[in-house]
């Protein structure tokens, strides 16, 4: 009884906080507007009994939200917190879009016929899920990790102003190298 | 799932969970009053009252209010960090009790360490002033250095006891503690326990090179609340770090609920004891030894662990 | 009622205090920042921090100004005092600790605060302490306190200044990036910082892009207190101070309580005779700190020849680290020699070369390069008319 109360609120909480991220006029309150929202969500999966995937769901977002909104104050350079702004753009197009995905959303769980429950849940739901998901597909799984790694670094080293050359000098020679600011390391 | 060695109390126990964590923050913020007092010099009995007067003061002091200050998100970055603390020491067993037997306690933990960084970071965007503002952004930094280390610090006791849940993981290290053949995570750990806390050398976000950071205009009981988070925090650390690395209840003699609670308090105190003796550890230097050296160091250790662990079933 | 007097006694007891150092007191200050520790008290880095505001010596126009500014901005309960001489120290004080204890003398004072709202719009180009470029003010307080501390802000749109405030204007940062630059100002008032310096900083993101350095009131000057009395301990002493604002800055606690016991040892004419084996502990203390030289070490790095070009004293070569240990070292010597010719004076350093020397760095690097420099509080005062 408790739980389904709880799920209910959760409920109404993630869906509000979901809707204030496009009512509220500042970035840093949409961001975290957006974070409250998802961790209603994480909570909702705990009373799942998913508790791995409801514990990271927390985690990841709150952790994004907040790297989310260092470079959305970066980017968009604005006062801290003075200037409201509205967090929609686009309105027509947006509006019709969301209702359509909503819509259709809304129907796939309304009609398609649920199954019903054969067997018994396993005891590690989360193990199981996760075999479920990607057990013969592992090491793609692998791989793709790795890729997206290599992805960051490398858009970070093409971003980059700096090459080794102005660090290093011409011959590749200089030491420790010419650094806006040293690291801490002292390459 | 969980394991049977340990009983789920009931809720209403969060009570004295929660004043047994205020208490090990007095005795962290007595310990710091006392060295402090003795290193500036001053009578030793303002050491012993320090904390009391601090709060005393803080009580009796007004709040304040900046130009266009975001109030919403300030009071609630400045307030957040107690319940984190809060929620945190909900998962860590007193010997035979716990409040929250969860079945992936270690992950809770991580979870809950890493709302620090939106906390943090409102409370220094919330009051709408450079060096606060300074002071937020200072801590991500931090944040971006320590977090994958810590995490995979997290992940070493983890793999050894194969399992998430915190009370398995006491269990698993009755022979022998975690800390004796994975110091490395326990360091990182610590390491990581003083970031959340911006304690000592990781206090760069409340410093006084950037007169105060975070905390430069937080007064009266918003200031109390962000200095009790502070307090609060590095005591759950201290706690949570007693059933990952140094063995839970093990112990001679004492019942397991003491052992807990000797252990967390020495390693407390040689927390609060490392800020007056260490310097700051700049952002900007961290960074770098955080991804070049901690992550690899901490994922060379986990390797270890793993072959041992492999090894050993 | 006993319980609620015991309460205010006990934050009495535990007040922390704000300093204003006015050039030419600095031994004022270092008297009551003695004191202060002494009885328990502690030093604020804010204005939010500090419930006593304490003005050492008499400032001039600009400095006045800034400290009205700053007693706007406590939160009170609050008590301001004035110290005009070491001497007088203990006495303000006793005064400020039965002031905050004073519980209808508070009441009123909020009261009159709080009657006092919207009388007190001032016109922009006042300058303000070093906190934070709103000039932010107490609840119930001044209301309009925040404008003032856009003086520097070179733009007056107002339709784009929500509460007041004008919205920044863009330009590159170091790394080629276009971001809001912030016009922010360190000083004159500012926890471990030299007496009367200004940096008008141009910040993109923590990166100070530009800087103009200047001293408050440049007319006003006081004589230091004790000219005649220049002697080798004097100049020690001086070092002492310096070296544990740095160590402050950089968070080595310990080492700076050090240092300042060291200072007010030199300062005591009958100070205990262990000094030079006390600032010699200290000197190797902070000579082993390894994660002390990792922190400090390759910051506003001066060669030989920056030297010359930007003609400053050679004491200044090396890095932060290296003028670290270079103050502790003249301490050493000028205890050993007594008054020597050393002992004259700390070389000048122009005014305008703490500006560059900080351009490119962080906030907060720029602060330990700037207590890196050893200034004299009064020294940038002799060169103002050369800048």
């Amino acid at each position: 009884m408790v739980s389904h109360v709880a799920f209910w609120v959760l409920a109404v909480v993630a869906v509000l906080a979901g809707a204030a991220v496009f009512i509220v006029n500042s970035m840093a309150r949409a961001s975290y507007a957006l974070a409250v929202s998802f961790i209603g969500v994480g909570l909702q999966v705990l009373l799942l009994q998913q508790n791995y995937v409801g514990v990271v769901t927390i985690l990841m977002m709150v952790m994004e939200m907040a790297v989310m909104a260092v470079y959305m104050i970066m980017f968009m350079g604005m006062n801290p917190a003075l200037m409201p702004m509205s967090m929609v753009h686009d309105k027509r197009h947006a509006l019709a879009v969301s209702i359509g995905v909503f819509v259709l959303l809304a129907a796939g769980t309304l009609i398609v016929p649920w199954p019903t429950r054969r067997g018994t849940p396993p005891a590690d739901v989360t193990m199981t899920l996760g075999e479920e998901l990607m057990g013969p597909k592992m090491l793609v799984m692998a791989a793709v990790g790795v890729v997206m790694a290599a992805t960051i670094v490398a858009g970070v080293v093409l971003a980059a102003h700096q090459t080794r050359y102005d660090r290093f000098g011409d011959d590749l020679r200089r030491r420790p190298a010419d650094d806006p600011q040293p690291g801490g390391v002292g390459r | 799932m969980s394991d049977p060695s340990v009983t789920v109390v009931p809720a209403f126990w969060a009570l004295g969970a929660a004043g047994l964590l205020g208490l090990l923050a007095s005795v962290a913020a007595i310990v710091d009053g006392l060295l402090s007092a003795r290193a500036a010099g001053a009578a030793a009995g303002t050491g012993w009252s320090r904390p009391a007067g601090e709060v005393a003061r803080l009580m009796w002091q007004r709040r304040r209010a900046t130009v266009a200050a975001d109030t919403l998100l300030w009071r609630t970055g400045g307030a957040g960090l107690l319940v984190m603390a809060l929620m945190i020491v909900t998962v860590v067993p007193l010997g035979a009790w716990t409040l929250f037997d969860l079945d992936v306690g270690v992950v809770w933990f991580n979870a809950m360490d890493v709302l620090a960084w939106a906390f943090v970071w409102l409370t220094g965007w919330g009051a709408n002033s450079a060096h606060a503002l300074v002071g937020g952004y200072r801590f991500l930094a931090y944040g971006l250095a320590y977090e994958l280390p810590l995490m995979f610090a997290l992940v070493a006791p983890a793999v050894a006891a194969s399992s998430l849940n915190v009370g398995t993981i006491a269990a698993a290290q009755q022979g022998l503690w975690f800390v004796t053949w994975m110091p490395l995570a326990f360091l990182v750990f610590c390491m990581g326990v003083l970031a959340i806390a911006m304690w000592g050398p990781f206090s760069a976000a409340v410093a006084p090179d950037v007169a105060g950071g975070v905390s430069a205009e937080l007064s009266g009981v918003d200031r109390l609340l962000f200095l009790g988070g502070r307090y609060a925090l590095l005591a759950a650390g201290a706690a949570f770090a007693v059933p990952m690395f140094l063995g839970g209840g093990a112990g001679p003699l004492l019942p397991a609920w003491l052992w807990v609670l000797v252990k967390t308090l020495a390693l407390l105190a040689a927390l609060v004891w490392l800020r007056r003796r260490l310097p700051v550890v700049r952002p900007d230097l961290f960074m770098e030894i955080g991804w070049v050296v901690l992550l690899p160091a901490v994922l060379l250790q986990d390797l270890l662990v793993a072959g041992i662990a492999l090894a050993r079933s | 009622m006993g319980l609620t007097s015991m309460l205010h006694r006990l934050a009495a007891r535990h007040a922390h205090v704000l300093l204003v150092e006015t050039p030419g007191h600095w031994l004022t200050r270092v008297a009551a920042e003695h004191h202060l520790l002494d009885r328990g008290w502690r030093l604020a880095q804010s204005p939010a921090d500090a419930d006593v505001l304490a003005v050492c010596g008499t400032p001039g126009v600009e400095l006045a100004t800034v400290a009205d500014r700053l007693w706007q901005q406590m939160p009170g309960p609050r008590v301001r005092i004035g110290i005009e001489s070491p001497e007088q120290v203990r006495h303000a004080l006793d005064i400020a600790e039965a002031d905050l204890r004073d519980i209808t003398r508070q009441q009123t004072d909020s009261r009159v605060r709080r009657g006092g709202r919207g009388d007190q719009t001032r016109p922009d180009g006042h300058p303000t302490g070093g906190h934070g470029p709103h000039g932010d003010h107490a609840k119930g307080g001044d209301e309009h306190a925040g404008h003032a501390g856009h003086a520097g802000v070179a733009h007056g749109d107002m339709d784009m200044a929500p509460a007041g405030i004008p919205l920044a204007n863009r330009g590159e940062d170091r790394d080629g990036l276009e971001l809001d630059v912030l016009h922010v100002r360190l000083g004159p008032v500012l926890a471990y910082w030299p007496a009367g310096l200004v940096l008008r900083c141009t910040l993109s993101g923590d990166v100070i892009v530009d800087a103009q350095a200047s001293l408050t009131d440049p007319s006003h000057r006081t004589p230091e207190h004790d000219s005649a009395s220049r002697s080798g301990r004097l100049f020690a002493a001086r070092r002492c101070d310096n070296a544990a604002s740095l160590l402050a800055l950089a968070g080595a606690h310990d080492a700076a309580s050090g240092a300042r016991q060291v200072r007010d040892i030199l300062l005591d004419p009958d100070g205990a005779a262990d000094a030079p084996a006390r600032l010699a502990r200290l000197t190797r203390t902070v000579r082993r700190s390894w994660l002390l030289r990792w922190s400090l070490r390759r910051l506003g790095s001066l060669s030989r020849s920056d030297l010359v070009n930007r003609d400053l004293p050679d004491t200044l070569e090396g890095d932060a680290h290296d003028r670290l240990l270079g103050m502790l070292d003249r301490a050493s010597r000028a205890v050993a020699e007594e008054s020597s010719h050393r002992a004259t004076g700390q070389p000048t350093v122009p005014v305008e070369a703490v500006a560059e020397l900080v351009r490119g760095w962080d906030l907060a690097t720029a602060r330990l390069i700037v207590a890196s420099l050893d200034l004299d509080a009064a020294a940038p005062a002799r060169e103002v008319s050369r800048v």
